[in-house]
């Protein structure tokens, strides 16, 4: 079934063509070397206050920035109202003309004088009252 | 009076929202008053609806968190498609919201009950 290679002679040819390189790579280096390492220059002193400074003032500071730029915006802008508080704001009117509350009052004065009119629109009018 | 915004912007925004969809749902005009109510409560919720642009057609819900009333006035065609026992049943809504601490909730909560009971087609069988 199998093909053999022709000749003997062929085979072990191919044999040394491939071991040639892995026998030049390991035969042509020589010993590595390296001259033995210097210890680290000695720097100049430093003070442990700056050690402190560079290794916890430094990263504590910047926590505190981080996280102070993180709650500051929510916090300066928090007020809002909060139920069962006393309501100390400007009225709020959704879906209210254009005006707001002034225009209420602009509009109320000469609406005065048919105070009558008012009146007989009322029953026409529905609604409801609750308190909590 | 003290300025400053009571509502967070989001909290806004869902008031807004709600009261834009009562409207798509019901074709009654809604709007929201929050805030001291001056003098007498049902009187100042009266005129505060007639200043709306068409008060026949509008509801108008008036919240006083400082004095804890509320008053809903409907306009003389918003009254028929929302009968007072209707607009009671919101206003409870509402008011049990409010007494829980839920102020915009109760709010939109209430609006939308009106906008659900507006929808409600009027025209029964006429034969």
């Amino acid at each position: 079934m199998t093909e053999r290679l022709p000749t003997p002679l062929v085979r072990r040819a191919a044999r040394a063509v491939a071991l040639t390189p892995a026998l030049l790579v390991t035969g042509a280096t020589g010993a590595a070397f390296a001259t033995a390492p210097n210890t680290w220059e000695q720097g100049p002193p430093t003070s442990p206050l700056h050690v402190i400074l560079v290794l916890v003032v430094a990263p504590v500071s910047l926590f505190v920035i981080i996280t102070l730029l993180t709650y500051l915006p929510s916090m300066s802008r928090n007020a809002g109202y909060h139920p069962g508080e006393v309501w100390r704001y400007d009225a709020q009117w959704f879906g209210g003309p254009r005006g707001g509350v002034e225009a209420l009052d602009a509009a109320e004065e000469p609406a005065r004088s048919d105070e009558p009119a008012a009146v007989t629109a009322g029953p026409t009018r529905g609604g409801a009252s609750g308190r909590w | 009076m003290a300025g400053g915004d009571p509502f967070s912007s989001a909290q806004r925004h869902e008031i807004d929202k709600a009261i834009r969809d009562a409207e798509t749902l019901s074709r009654v005009e809604f709007s929201v008053y929050v805030g001291r109510s001056e003098g007498e409560p049902r009187a100042f919720a009266e005129r505060l609806h007639a200043a709306l642009a068409t008060p026949d057609r509008s509801v108008l819900v008036l919240v006083d968190p400082s004095s804890q009333l509320l008053e809903i006035v409907t306009g003389a065609q918003a009254s028929i498609l929302l009968d007072d026992a209707e607009v009671r049943l919101a206003a409870l809504t509402m008011q049990s919201a409010f007494a829980a601490g839920d102020l915009v909730g109760g709010i939109t909560r209430g609006v939308l009950q009106l906008a659900e009971h507006a929808r409600r087609p009027q025209l029964r069988h006429v034969e």
